[in-house]
């Protein structure tokens, strides 16, 4: 290592130091540059059409998915906004219908925790105004398909015009109406107060009910990770 | 503050940017850790659009520039300690950009991100460009 000395003889010179830190600085724009350039911003896709997962002939009930008799319930708490459940409904959502909502053998229920600003409390309204028409799960995965930015104003009631008319059966009109009713409006805004009160913490959180039996915990981190958990309570 | 003290805290300092910028790399890559948190924000702020680079995790970018630094540090000739105050440097600028992003455009915080553009960044920073003065 060098001494004191030798350093202050072999310090850089100014035009080195001025060469340094302008190279650092073009560094940092062409960084930052190469960051906005090369984003992949979701909420600048167009409104797609084709939902991930076939739902018809499923039964639906309000916020539920799936028939009364299944042996095991498992509850979603969500927010539209989350990218993580995005992910889940990409990822896990068409295996979780294929393989054990249309069999019968699990039924899945919504429930939000709209959290994360105003663009999820708005989503929300729009999901229980859906549920009144029992197709919550198909506006809900068209929402996901289509999720923005976080709270940039993506939740436009174009938008949902848009993904709505996609739905079979959907009364847009009364979709519209219904999402406006105070007791909508309040279930909503109260939402996240009622998730945090029962301990939910973030989202996608889901609780596995089976039969009568008290509910209990299972976490999202991969399809294969998912499909054991429900295994493994269908099996017990 | 002698430059031997100096060198020790920048190398401290390099060292929390290094843990910090390994757990978020750790996160961003983590299946088990797939949720919105309330209260918290790493993982909203790890699954956005922001996150990555061309690719590549803004933290693993992080980790690697911290143990370049730290490299620079230990090494500690006088072109080593201009690359570490110049490195630093592009750390800092990116810092505040980062910043900018979560606080006005994610619009959700991450405290570990928080510590590294608020503490560790500045810190190092000026740090570095004190040791060109020694």
């Amino acid at each position: 290592m060098a001494g004191p000395k030798a350093r202050r003889t072999d310090r850089p010179s100014r035009t080195a130091v001025a060469l340094a830190f302008g190279i650092a600085i073009a560094a940092a724009v062409a960084l930052v540059a190469v960051a906005v350039l090369s984003r992949n911003d979701s909420s600048s896709s167009p409104p797609t059409a084709n939902p991930v997962v076939d739902l018809a002939g499923i039964p639906q009930a309000g916020r539920v998915l799936g028939s009364p008799a299944a042996k095991l319930t498992l509850i979603e708490y969500a927010d539209p906004q989350c990218p993580a459940c995005r992910l889940y409904s990409e990822e896990f959502f068409p295996t979780l219908v294929r393989e054990y909502v249309r069999p019968g053998r699990v039924r899945t229920e919504f429930r939000g925790f709209p959290f994360l600003g105003d663009d999820s409390v708005k989503a929300y309204r729009f999901l229980l105004a859906a549920a009144e028409q029992d197709r919550l799960w198909n506006l809900a995965e068209a929402l996901y398909r289509n999720q923005g930015a976080e709270n940039s104003g993506w939740v436009t009631d174009d938008l949902i015009r848009g993904l709505a008319a996609e739905i079979p059966g959907l009364d847009v009109d009364k979709l519209f109406t219904d999402a406006e009713r105070a007791d909508i409006r309040q279930q909503a805004e109260s939402a996240g107060a009622a998730a945090s009160a029962a301990g939910i913490g973030g989202t996608p959180s889901f609780l596995v009910v089976v039969g009568n039996e008290q509910p209990y915990a299972v976490q999202f981190g991969s399809v294969d990770q998912m499909r054991a958990a429900l295994d493994d309570a269908l099996s017990g | 503050m002698s430059d031997r003290t100096l060198r020790a805290t920048a190398g401290i300092v390099a060292l929390a940017g290094i843990g910090v910028a390994a757990y978020l790399t750790w996160v961003h890559y983590d299946e088990g850790a797939l949720v919105c948190v309330a209260g918290g924000g790493c993982e909203t702020v790890q699954q956005s659009s922001y996150a990555e680079i061309a690719g590549l995790p803004v933290a693993l970018l992080g980790l690697v520039s911290y143990t370049i630094v730290l490299g620079l540090i230990v090494w500690d000739t006088p072109y080593a300690r201009l690359g570490a105050a110049a490195l630093a440097f592009v750390g800092l600028a990116f810092s505040v950009y980062l910043l900018v992003l979560q606080l006005f455009v994610i619009d959700a915080v991450c405290v570990w991100c928080l510590a590294n553009d608020v503490l560790i960044a500045p810190a190092l920073a000026v740090l570095t460009a004190l040791r060109l003065r020694t």
